[in-house]
């Protein structure tokens, strides 16, 4: 009997082990790609939402006539070839045989259609792209010739926002209201599931025009808190992590797994000055703010190193940005003599407003015991974003801590949009008429010498008047597992993952 | 032939009218809340680049101009008339949409949160009563105390890095698969646990001293069917009092468990609403809610009648 029964373990054994054999199945490539966002996107379709979280999983889906190199050069897209046929026409010979994902054929009609639709009262929310836009018109099915209200440099940069993304106007038509959850575009990945503020899945379009993306789907999770998001990263669960916190970095450094990647994007952000109020409308006072401080090592303080003091209100990653322009350099003698100049009684109260965006409200802390030294009593005051900008609005502040992220990648969009006296968030309220002329004029100049010599002469000007001083380019990091190659943040902010591949 | 009429379905459809003086009120509040709160939600909604334009587009299109209470009337009247809650101004879909895609998540984890509260806190809570001051009895209210006291933030990050960072059991977000549901059930059930741990036992000390329990023993009941049949019978109302109105707190959505755990649930609907001032939401969201805590109180009302026949009588 025992031998019958040890025969039986023996014939079972085999055959268990001729089981695995035949059914082990050899570790598959990997085929697909998760990445974890903080924020979900608030929708998918491109004219809806002016947003990061949005930007970056449509760029994915839908692509505009032409992106931008990192230093702001236009290069083609869906647009072959591109030229300015005088300062305000455009035009464009579309890419042929391109499809979306629903079958149909890519034509001008879909880019006129786009434009149409982002310039209409949907597209509220991004309407500064397109309300340039003076008319579109289509000779043929692959030529369009774009013509704006004024000249305006800029332009390139608009036309490769993804709030100008190209749609499909059957698409939308037919989907309705359901369209900004199924959207349709021309996009190396196809939409297949979104779970909202959970994860978006893509799926590779196989019948895409251009380079396909060497993985079959691609995730998109969204996962607020930032210690989850390295955790996720560590046990395996995503292979890219948007955005750790600078905490995590040495952490996730020294996983034998993991690398991190740092970026800077087109951003800067800065205190400045209610210049319409006493005593922050004498430039005096703010020279003599800015030497109380030590910014540079406040900022050194907060990001542990990482991250860069700014010399100019361009950021570094922006065109004509000047590095040559000084640092400033902490003089409390000089600064105390500056507020004697300027007649100001000491002991002065003042507030510092920023949002709870914890690194603003570290640096007011820091600015608060600084400027105590040269007489001045900060209130470090942390309000809720909506108060924040409702009080900015009002101006009831005398300094604040905001940042300003330059989407169009040119000069002008820091300085039209927070410097200008019309500016929509000049919350400074600074108005210098030399400073609006120069602004105005860069704005129309083609890129050239002249246009960079009049950029740094305003640079050098807001150096001189100080109506805000740069706190820091923010250097944002990314959690990567080494199985992961080819990612390279963009410094727009929303970073395309179509090149990545695995080891 | 007389057509008898149900008092049970009197008693539910008054109780599903007298709903609408609640919402009204509830609705009214919030509004005024959301009114009175600074921040102008076109700028937030819009963003900081948008043009003065497109702001004052955006207001007169949503009605932000018109007085506080044509707006207030403009709303009710479109929820009566049309069922019409309004769209999101963040992501133009309907709020009731908004509100039926973040509900499930919500929905799950307050079920799985309340069996498991449930299914522990009522045995343990009987234990407990039944050794009233044995070691088991203080160990129990001790860690009641504990569950009732602990942040639930710091209680589930705990849980990640053990049981996800160092154990690898379970994953540390995402609310796809049974296995995501572990540490947010285990994180949010402490509070509810806790809380019908103490009723189960408290409700079962006072039903023990009665005297039809002495009865029952001195006829000759194990202490099985003494307990569970006539003790835990007569000292069930005030426990699924207490489980009514914690699955009820549960539906509204717990932020912080959504937050930690990446949930899509509506307590994360809610709080973005409100800070990027999208106000239909908000608003529908917490008539949502109201309308469920109603809900469960008239479902827990009716098991009172299933659990009572004193109270079952009165429906006959």
């Amino acid at each position: 009997m025992k031998g019958k029964f040890s025969s039986k373990v023996m014939v079972l054994a085999v055959a268990a082990l001729a089981l695995v054999a035949i059914f082990a199945v050899p570790a598959l490539a990997k085929d697909t790609l998760v990445i974890a966002n903080i924020y979900d996107a608030r929708s998918l379709d491109p004219i809806v939402q002016n947003e990061v979280a949005a930007s970056n999983a449509i760029c994915h889906i839908n692509e505009t006539l032409i992106d931008l190199t990192d230093d702001g050069r236009p290069m083609p897209l869906l647009a072959e070839t591109f030229e300015q046929v005088d300062s305000r026409t455009y035009k464009f010979v579309l890419r042929q045989g391109v499809k979306f994902h629903n079958g149909d054929p890519f034509t001008a009609a879909d880019v006129l259609y786009t434009i149409e639709r982002a310039k209409s009262p949907l597209g509220s929310a991004i309407k500064q792209y397109p309300e340039i836009i003076e008319s579109a018109e289509a000779p043929d099915d692959y030529t369009v010739i774009i013509k704006i209200k004024y000249p305006f440099t800029p332009f390139w940069g608009t036309m490769a926002h993804t709030s100008l993304a190209i749609v499909n106007k059957r698409a939308v038509e037919e989907k309705g209201d359901m369209y900004p959850l199924e959207p349709v575009g021309t996009g190396p990945f196809q939409f297949k599931e979104w779970v909202k503020n959970d994860r978006l899945t893509l799926e590779r379009f196989e019948d895409y025009w251009g380079t396909k993306p060497a993985y079959k789907t691609l995730v998109i999770r969204s996962i607020p808190e930032s210690v989850n998001r390295t955790i996720e990263l560590e046990t395996g669960a995503i292979d890219i992590a948007f955005r750790i916190p600078v905490s995590d970095v040495s952490r996730v450094k020294e996983n034998k797994d993991l690398d991190v990647i740092g970026g800077f994007e087109h951003s800067v952000t800065y205190m400045g000055f209610n210049c319409e109020k006493e005593p922050w409308n004498n430039p005096k006072v703010r020279e003599a703010i800015k030497l109380a401080l030590d910014i540079n090592g406040a900022r050194h303080a907060v990001f542990r190193g990482t991250s860069l003091t700014p010399v100019s209100i361009v950021p570094p990653t922006i065109k004509y940005t000047d590095k040559e322009l000084p640092a400033p350099k902490r003089d409390l003698e000089k600064a105390k003599q500056l507020l004697q100049e300027a007649g100001v009684q000491l002991p002065l109260k003042a507030q510092i407003w920023s949002n709870s965006y914890k690194p603003r409200v570290d640096l007011a802390q820091i600015f608060q015991a600084q400027l105590k030294e040269i007489g001045i009593e900060i209130e470090a005051k942390v309000l809720e974003w909506g108060a924040y900008l409702e009080g900015l609005k009002v101006g009831e502040h005398d300094m604040y801590i905001v940042g300003w992220v330059i989407s169009s990648v040119d000069p002008d969009g820091i300085f039209s949009g927070i410097i200008h006296s019309e500016g929509g968030s000049n919350y400074s309220r600074f108005d210098d008429i030399i400073t609006d002329a120069l602004i105005e004029k860069g704005k129309t100049m083609p890129d050239s010498d002249r246009r960079e010599s009049l950029y740094k002469i305003l640079q050098a000007r807001m150096v001189e008047l100080n109506p805000i001083l740069y706190l820091y380019n923010e250097e944002n990091f990314f959690g990567v597992n080494k199985s992961v190659q080819n990612f390279h943040p963009s410094p727009r902010g929303y970073h395309n993952v179509t090149g990545v591949t695995f080891k | 032939m007389s057509r008898r009429d149900s008092p049970l379905l009197k008693y539910i459809v008054k109780r599903i009218f007298s709903l609408i003086p609640v919402l009204l009120g509830v609705a009214f509040i919030v509004f005024t809340l959301l009114y009175l709160t600074p921040g102008d939600p076109a700028r937030i909604v819009l963003g900081e680049q948008a043009t003065e334009e497109a702001l004052s587009e955006f207001r007169e299109k949503e009605g932000l101009n018109d007085p506080f209470l044509v707006q207030f009337g403009n709303y009710v009247w479109k929820a009566v008339t049309k069922g019409d809650i309004g769209r999101s101004y963040m992501t133009r879909r309907s709020v009731a949409n908004e509100i039926m895609s973040a509900f499930p998540s919500t929905l799950k984890l307050a079920l799985s949160c309340v069996i498991a509260a449930v299914l522990l806190g009522i045995p343990i809570g009987i234990l407990s009563a039944i050794r009233q001051n044995t070691l088991f009895d203080n160990i129990t209210r001790f860690l009641a105390i504990v569950g009732l006291s602990m942040p639930v933030f710091w209680q589930g990050v705990l849980l990640i890095l053990l049981f996800s960072v160092k154990l690898r059991w379970f994953p540390a977000s995402g609310f796809d698969t049974w296995a995501t549901l572990v540490l947010p059930t285990l994180t949010l059930a402490c509070n509810p646990l806790a809380v019908i741990t103490r009723m189960t036992r408290s409700s079962m000390l006072e039903v023990v001293r009665q005297d039809y329990i002495r009865t029952a023993r001195a006829k000759g009941q194990t202490e099985q069917i003494v307990i569970w049949r006539h003790a835990l019978g007569n000292a069930l109302i005030p426990i699924v009092t207490v489980i009514g109105l914690q699955f009820g707190s549960l539906l509204a959505g717990a932020v912080l468990t959504e937050s930690i755990f990446s949930i899509p649930g509506v307590g994360r609907l809610m709080v973005d609403a409100i800070k990027m001032r999208d106000y239909p939401v908000v608003q529908g969201g917490v008539l949502f809610i109201a309308v469920a805590f109603s809900f469960v109180n008239l479902m827990v009302d009716l098991l009172y009648a299933w659990i009572d026949p004193r109270i079952r009588a009165q429906y006959r």
